[in-house]
């Protein structure tokens, strides 16, 4: 019984290793220039949309003005409070700051870290993530404590007719 | 059976390029100089054609005949 899968099957008629494959999976000289160059294509088809998206920024399309948003007027914001608003969608909540009399900062308060809302805490002049305790510089909004690295990305403001307007999503500069 | 590597050093050459330009595409692009991001793919897309014609050119090179040819009999 030990040698019972040593045993050569008889010859008959074999209808299952009867394919001849003829060294036609073999890989030869030409075979592999041939993945080479077929490489050559992917690389080229893969920095495609890298330019594109450079080209874009470079006609300016990244850079775009948004409709002018109300945030609120100037007299229901009074020095250190904070106003809660979406911009430039609905779905994109965002913070106004009226740092002193005539400094208005606003951000999307969406957290660089996982996108917990970052809110104000005005005792302690800073905006704090509840999440993982990541703190940001109210005046220019980069990341002073906690997880994030990266600084929230900041809101045009316009002060027109006493009222606090967004005007556009400023550059993301890391 | 005479060799011919000339063409399989080229084309790795070439796809030595791709990598290095794909890479300096990508860091180009976030140090935000988008004309030399532009400059780096258009030389990736460049080499493409590059690769055939030298792929057309040295695929018959080497052997007496090509692969089809010796199993034609």
């Amino acid at each position: 019984m030990s040698d019972r899968n040593n045993k050569i099957p008889y010859d008959e008629d074999n209808y299952t290793h009867n394919i001849n494959r003829n060294n036609e999976r073999m890989l030869d000289r030409r075979g592999f220039m041939k993945t080479l160059a077929g490489a050559a294509g992917v690389f080229a088809v893969s920095t495609l949309p890298w330019g594109a998206v450079a080209a874009k920024e470079l006609m300016g399309l990244g850079d775009k003005e948004y409709p002018h948003q109300k945030i609120a007027d100037v007299k229901d914001v009074k020095v250190g409070d904070s106003v809660k608003f979406h911009f430039p969608s609905e779905h994109d909540s965002a913070i106004l700051i009226r740092l002193s009399e005539n400094k208005y900062v606003a951000y999307q308060n969406a957290c660089t870290h996982l996108r917990c809302p970052v809110y104000w805490v005005k005792d302690e002049q800073e905006m704090i993530c509840p999440c993982h305790h990541g703190k940001f510089d109210a005046s220019t909004g980069a990341p002073t404590a906690g997880p994030p690295r990266r600084p929230l990305p900041g809101i045009e403001v316009e002060v027109k007719d006493e009222a606090i307007y967004a005007v556009r999503v400023k550059r993301y500069e890391a | 059976m005479k060799r011919s590597y000339v063409g399989v050093i080229l084309l790795a050459a070439i796809l030595m390029m791709n990598i290095v330009f794909t890479q300096l595409v990508v860091h180009q692009y976030y140090y935000e100089n988008y004309g030399v991001t532009l400059l780096y793919a258009g030389l990736n897309v460049l080499l493409f054609p590059v690769a055939l014609f030298i792929y057309k050119k040295e695929k018959n090179k080497g052997g007496s005949k090509g692969y089809e040819e010796r199993n034609l009999s």
